[in-house]
């Protein structure tokens, strides 16, 4: 990953949010999510929470298929968020989720799919 | 609260009100004896297991959404039955299972990596690397290298081992038997009407997620069958979920079901904001008429999803999006690789996305849950350690766990034929 990524218009500000969390796969994510600690977790959360709204409004006019760069790299952002929100909201700020299985040892048979692969499984 | 006899109930439901027992008439069926813990801690029972279940009964081994098309194939490892199976859709659609096993020397046709590889044969046609004899992707044995070299060959009797194969519902099972004692239907039985007519084919866009667990099998399923766990072990993933309930309990011949009620899956602010992607799209949203008659049959509006137990390894829990947000429905299955080994195999089905905001939300509570097993698997390795001690010789249940007691029972059902 690059330290600045293209982004949708008006989504510019974010760029340096996808640079540190924003990765194609979920692989790919969960070894980002993996070193993160709790200031991470609350920075990520801080800063993207509010832009939620907005996100999901862009990311909900484009299909799959036809997203540009731009708005992959906000798609790939947005999963790093959704993924990441529970680690701030629910687990304390841990990278782990409390008292649990080690999540490195579950395989994810999709890993290294690309997360808007439209024929994902 | 389980009684499936009751006047406001789905048209349709009464056909299945014979499945329903009160919690009474559980407690007088199954006992309330403690169980042994022996059949988990006993290495013997498990080969008995191998021979008396896993090679006599109907086992899920794929689904018909993992092949699509002609020529689509999936190999799975099962070293409960020594076998490697090739599941595949021959030139003529129909899914057949084969051993993946070259009817020259016994080579793999499918060179194989992990417990599941995937891939299409583009002509219809499967060729063993080994020496080349070729197989069509229906069974028959169409070439060989060098043919006359052998001498006599009589290649109509040396197509690929054929496992008996059929499908419910887009589920597609195997039975090691020659011939099987029951046919699919004849096995799941009620069961399989209780759960059908649900469009399990339309939820297309899987999470599938798989680990290796240092347990018996049958530790790691228990634990996904009951809802006694649910405020305790899910309290870190699950804090908002309150007024949990498991009822309506159902005994279907081997097979058995349940449903969990609750509320608050939606409590942290970020799952509200997925949950409303997702809830915008009446496909993706709660979808409770979408249940066949026999589940929820009261409509109650807090159902989360069932929660059943088909024999031996496999549940079926489903949703319609009434739980986790968009999860149509999930599955879990428990295969053994030794007495102390299990491959456990989760995935979560939705509905195709519409649009990229609603992939995100699917990553979103897909994640939610996926973390939630973290925390069920997390229990398994302990349980089996501290069983295998020998400290404790029964496992207390109640009536929330009466489906391991009903498991425990099948299993002996089975051993003693
Ligand atoms: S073992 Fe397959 S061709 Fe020889
Ligand atoms: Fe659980």
């Amino acid at each position: 990953m690059t330290d600045t990524m293209q982004m949708p218009r008006g989504f510019e500000d974010l760029a340096g949010l996808a640079a540190e969390w924003a990765g194609p796969s979920e692989n790919a994510r969960s070894e980002v999510r993996w070193n993160a600690s709790a200031a991470d977790f609350k920075a990520f959360y801080d800063a993207m929470m509010p832009r939620l709204p907005d996100v999901l409004a862009e990311l909900g006019r484009t299909t799959l298929e036809e997203m540009d760069i731009a708005r992959t790299n906000l798609f790939s952002l947005a999963a790093a968020f959704a993924e990441a929100a529970p680690h701030h909201e629910l687990y304390g700020g841990s990278s782990e989720v409390p008292f649990s299985f080690s999540a490195r040892r579950f395989v994810p048979g999709h890993g290294d799919a690309c997360s808007w692969a439209t024929d994902f499984r | 609260m389980n009684d499936l006899s009751d006047a406001a109930q789905r048209p349709g439901a009464e056909a299945f009100s014979h499945l329903g027992r009160s919690l009474e008439e559980i407690r007088s069926e199954l006992g309330v004896d403690p169980v042994s813990v022996q059949s988990i801690r006993d290495p013997a029972v498990y080969e008995l297991e191998r021979e008396k279940i896993f090679k006599r009964t109907w086992l899920k081994v794929a689904t018909d959404q993992e092949l699509p098309e002609k020529g689509d194939y999936k190999v799975k490892e099962l070293p409960v039955a020594d076998a490697s199976v090739l599941i595949v859709r021959g030139k003529d659609g129909k899914v057949r299972a084969f051993h993946n096993v070259c009817t020259h020397r016994g080579n793999k046709v499918v060179p194989t990596s992990g417990f599941e590889t995937f891939g299409k044969s583009r002509a219809n046609v499967l060729a063993c690397r080994f020496h080349g004899w070729v197989f069509s992707t229906d069974g028959p044995l169409r070439s060989v290298p060098m043919e006359s070299g052998f001498g006599k060959l009589d290649k109509a009797c040396l197509g690929l081992r054929e496992i008996a194969c059929d499908s419910w519902e887009g589920f597609v099972f195997i039975n090691f038997a020659d011939p099987p004692e029951q046919s699919l239907a004849e096995y799941l039985g009620d069961f399989g009407k209780l759960f059908s007519g649900y469009p399990y084919n339309e939820a297309t866009t899987a999470f599938r997620y798989s680990t290796v667990l240092e347990c018996n099998w049958k530790v790691a399923l228990y634990a996904f069958s009951e809802g006694y766990h649910v405020p305790t072990i899910h309290a870190g993933s699950l804090p908002g979920f309150r007024g949990i309930e498991h009822s309506d309990f159902k005994l279907i011949g081997p097979h058995a079901s349940s449903t969990i009620y609750g509320l608050g899956m939606e409590s942290a602010e970020s799952t509200g904001q997925f949950a409303g992607v997702l809830h915008a799209n009446p496909d993706q949203g709660p979808r409770p008429d979408l249940l066949p008659p026999g589940i929820n049959p009261k409509r109650r509006p807090e159902f989360q999803f069932e929660l059943p137990n088909i024999f031996p390894n496999f549940l079926i829990h489903l949703a319609a999006g009434c739980g986790y947000p968009g999860i149509a429905f999930f599955t879990h299955q428990f295969w053994p690789l030794d007495h102390g080994r299990t491959l456990w195999e989760g995935i979560n089905y939705f509905r195709p996305a519409r649009n990229a905001a609603e992939r995100v939300a699917q990553f979103h509570i897909n994640a939610l849950h996926r973390n939630a097993w973290l925390e069920d698997t997390g229990t398994m390795e302990d349980t089996f350690t501290g069983i295998r001690s020998g400290a404790i010789d029964n496992m207390l249940l109640m009536d929330q766990e009466f489906m391991i007691r009903h498991a425990d029972r099948s299993q002996h059902a089975y051993l003693a034929r």
